[in-house]
């Protein structure tokens, strides 16, 4: 797989590529910089994860990729940030573009679940697929969306709970329903955000379970952020983010290197998630 | 979609947006409530002055026109025109029963045309009633008593012939009507309804004398006219005594309380608007020319070669149209027919720019104007203090979105757009108010339905009578409502809302996903 990224990068050919990326934050007038030229590149189908303390930017970066907020321009001589997905510069994309981005190409699954409290475990699902298709499109798609949420929630063992809402359910629970959620419309790339940073090891291993089985079936593209060592290891690719830079480049270093002997690491995968 | 689907479990599981609702709710109900009462205190008005007076009216007031029933006759043969009386208005002093004095509007009718053109057989109160009206729950009424029934048939007929027999001679006079609070000897009841008083007086001995005193059976006044020529100038004062053969309750208390209808004849004869004759002054002979009686042979001073008629006149034309016209199309008709009726008369009517010919509205504009003007006025306060529901509204808005922060991060962050994000919000204030409009609509058309009930039960349990028929001579509280008005009414309800989520939606639309997503 390195040599795939290395290959990739080389040919130009990489799936998602952040080039030159600079954030920085105001602490009310205090600007804090965040990231400091980070540059990334990830492959189609590739499972990559951030890796950092607290404070070192990984969700600053995930959120840039995904299209949540838009990087510093360019200043100083610096070059021109960059975050190509699929041929396209979202860094340079209109509101409409990112709207549609994070609709129809990306998914994002949180750290606290983020589940909508109203709405019940389908509900919360299938709203994703709404806001895609828009009212006429999800009318036109509503069987088959429905029909879809039903079969995500069934295969993360959620098929008696559709009815519920998010407060009758386990931390566990409502995280595989952010992932359905966040599966719903068959995104190109998952946006993991520490997707096990509120849960124990066990339920935590059970959900990386979840992400990577789906991604063995479908070769979804992966970028996953933690701080957790172990829950790295299980990654393709490891890319280690200290105060806003990237540790070695852009390309980290495959998993498995200094592997830990303990925590969710592959010695606790009990699906046996490809680790290559 | 997503929008539809988060305001419907909004709507149902948070308080705040009761609250909401709630509010427009109250101020829907109250506007509502607010403009059927007052809009129908003045229709009621309006029908009451129309009544009395019709659609429109041809005057020349104090000297009065001729060849008034010519004009009469040719406004009726127009197809929108239904009726037309003449009348003679002025005004007078009466003596009462009780030796005041007063003045008094005066109207010289001839009953048939005058009931035609203003309903005025509605309006005789002392008449025999089958059943007793809705407020008088201690049946007091006198004309429900079956017992009255005979002598209220005849109090009500000899309204209708406006005379009465003399119950000395037992000849038959010509009769006036009085408004029924002209006399003061009529008490207003809490129900509405008229009781007659047996009054008191002192005498010379110190004593007091009950005065035996109905105005239909035994009552009369003294009315004195002042007359003018038809040159306009005055002459003296003419008195008569006149019977009351009934008494009018019109709705209007300045009508009620200071008007007489009188027989017209009787009114022209006194104010000497009747047909008249005089020797023509440029005829041949003379006053002091002679000529020989046939029968003696004698000399005697010559009878009049030429004489003038002078006809009778009226001040008044009044004119009702028929059903479907509007009073300024009764005036334009009344124009047209008047201009070339003065034509055919020059000289003997006043010219057609100078009379006056306008409708019922313009002759009560100014009463009607305040009454517009109060109904307006209480609309626009009622309307200052329920545009504060757009605040209340803003406010709570702004607190849900608030705490809904992190919902409109995770909108965002699966796909929504900034414009989607507004209308959640704005949709949610229109369904808001579209509910709670709705129901206060419903609750306003209730109360107002059931106004004079809830009053009667507030005046019972609590002692509180807002609406008195002593004070205002309405007997019910107007309880219409209009569709339109609760039409507009809604609309502004739905309105209020949205413009209260307005800047809620603005704010939540501009929300930093990232941040939105952190929020605690």
């Amino acid at each position: 797989m390195m040599a795939q990224a290395d290959q990739a990068e080389e040919s130009g050919t990489a799936f998602l590529r952040v080039e030159h990326l600079h954030k920085t934050y105001k602490l009310g007038r205090v600007p804090v910089p965040v990231l400091h030229g980070v540059e990334l590149s990830v492959n189609k189908g590739e499972c990559v994860a951030i890796l950092g303390a607290s404070g070192s930017g990984k969700s600053t970066l995930l959120h840039l990729c995904g299209g949540l907020d838009r990087p510093d321009r360019a200043r100083n001589g610096n070059p021109r940030p960059s975050i190509v997905f699929d041929g396209k510069d979202i860094a340079r994309a209109g509101k409409r573009e990112l709207d549609r981005y994070r609709s129809h190409d990306v998914g994002f699954v949180f750290q606290f679940y983020h589940l909508l409290p109203e709405l019940t475990v389908l509900e919360n699902v299938t709203v994703g697929a709404m806001i895609r298709y828009g009212r006429f499109g999800y009318m036109a798609k509503r069987g088959e969306c429905n029909e879809r949420a039903r079969a995500l929630l069934e295969s993360f063992g959620l098929g008696h709970r559709l009815k519920h809402r998010s407060s009758q359910l386990s931390g566990g629970e409502r995280q595989r329903v952010a992932i359905a959620r966040a599966l719903i419309n068959d995104p190109e790339m998952l946006l993991a955000d520490e997707p096990t940073g509120n849960l124990d090891r066990n339920t935590g291993g059970a959900i990386l379970d979840a992400i990577f089985e789906h991604r063995e079936r479908t070769g979804l593209t992966v970028l996953m952020v933690t701080h957790d060592e172990a829950i790295a290891e299980r990654a393709d690719r490891v890319v280690r983010l200290v105060d806003g830079r990237v540790e070695g480049g852009g390309s980290g270093v495959p998993s498995g290197v200094d592997r830990p002997e303990s925590g969710i690491g592959a010695g606790q995968s009990a699906s046996g998630a490809p680790v290559r | 979609m997503y929008q539809a689907l988060l305001t419907r479990r909004y709507l149902t599981s948070k308080l705040m947006p009761l609250l909401a609702m709630a509010a427009v709710l109250l101020s829907v109900a109250t506007i509502l409530i607010t403009w059927s009462v007052m809009g129908g205190f003045l229709n009621t008005l309006l029908n009451s002055g129309r009544t009395l007076i019709g659609d429109a009216y041809i005057a020349w007031p104090n000297v009065g026109f001729a060849h008034y029933e010519e004009l009469s006759d040719r406004l009726e043969e127009h197809p929108r025109i239904e009726a037309a009386a003449p009348v003679i208005e002025t005004y007078g002093m009466v003596r009462l029963p009780d030796d005041r004095v007063e003045l008094i509007q005066v109207s010289g009718v001839d009953v048939e045309s005058y009931t035609r053109v203003t309903g005025f057989g509605d309006t005789l109160w002392w008449k025999p009633l089958d059943k007793p009206a809705r407020k008088d729950k201690q049946r007091r009424d006198l004309r429900v008593a079956p017992d009255n029934r005979p002598i209220l048939q005849r109090f009500l007929d000899q309204g209708m012939a406006m005379e009465r027999p003399d119950p000395e001679t037992g000849l038959v006079l010509p009769a006036g009507i009085l408004g029924i609070e002209v006399t003061g000897l009529n008490y207003r009841t809490a129900g509405g309804i008229y009781l007659p008083l047996n009054p008191t007086r002192n005498t010379p001995t110190g004593d007091f004398e009950s005065l035996e005193m109905f105005m239909p059976r035994n009552g009369s006044i003294s009315l004195t006219l002042l007359s003018l020529d038809s040159t306009g100038k005055p002459t003296d004062p003419v008195s008569r005594v006149m019977p009351i053969s009934n008494e009018f309750q019109s709705g209007i208390y300045e009508v009620d309380s200071k008007t007489l209808i009188a027989p017209r004849d009787v009114i022209q004869k006194m104010l000497r608007m009747d047909e008249a004759r005089r020797i023509d002054p440029d005829a041949a002979g003379g006053a002091f020319d002679y000529e020989v009686d046939p029968d003696t042979g004698q000399l005697r001073p010559a009878a009049p070669k030429a004489e003038i008629v002078d006809p009778a006149r009226v001040t008044t034309l009044l004119i009702r149209g028929v059903p479907g016209s509007t009073p300024e199309e009764i005036r334009e008709i009344a124009e047209e027919i008047y201009e070339a009726f003065a034509t055919r008369h020059a000289g003997e009517v006043p010219d057609p720019f100078a009379i006056q010919i306008a409708t019922w509205e313009d002759r009560n504009r100014t009463m009607i104007a305040a009454v517009k003007k109060e109904t307006a006025l209480v609309l626009v306060i009622f309307g200052i203090i329920c545009f504060t529901t757009v605040f209340l509204v803003l406010a709570i808005f702004w607190s849900m979105i608030s705490e809904k922060t992190r919902d409109i991060g995770i909108l965002r962050a699966l796909g929504a757009s900034t414009a989607g994000v507004a209308w959640l919000w704005l949709r949610y204030g229109a369904a808001i108010g579209v509910v709670g409009a709705t129901l206060g609509v419903v609750t306003g058309w209730l109360i107002v339905h059931n106004i004079n009930g809830i009053h009667d039960w507030m005046g019972e349990t609590f002692g509180l009578v807002i609406w008195d028929p002593r004070v205002y001579y309405f007997v019910e509280i107007p309880r219409e409502v209009e569709p339109v008005k609760a039409a507009i009414v809604f609309t502004a309800g739905v309105m209020t809302c949205v413009l209260g989520a307005f800047i809620p939606a603005l704010r939540s639309a501009r929300m930093d996903p990232v941040k939105s997503l952190r929020f605690e």
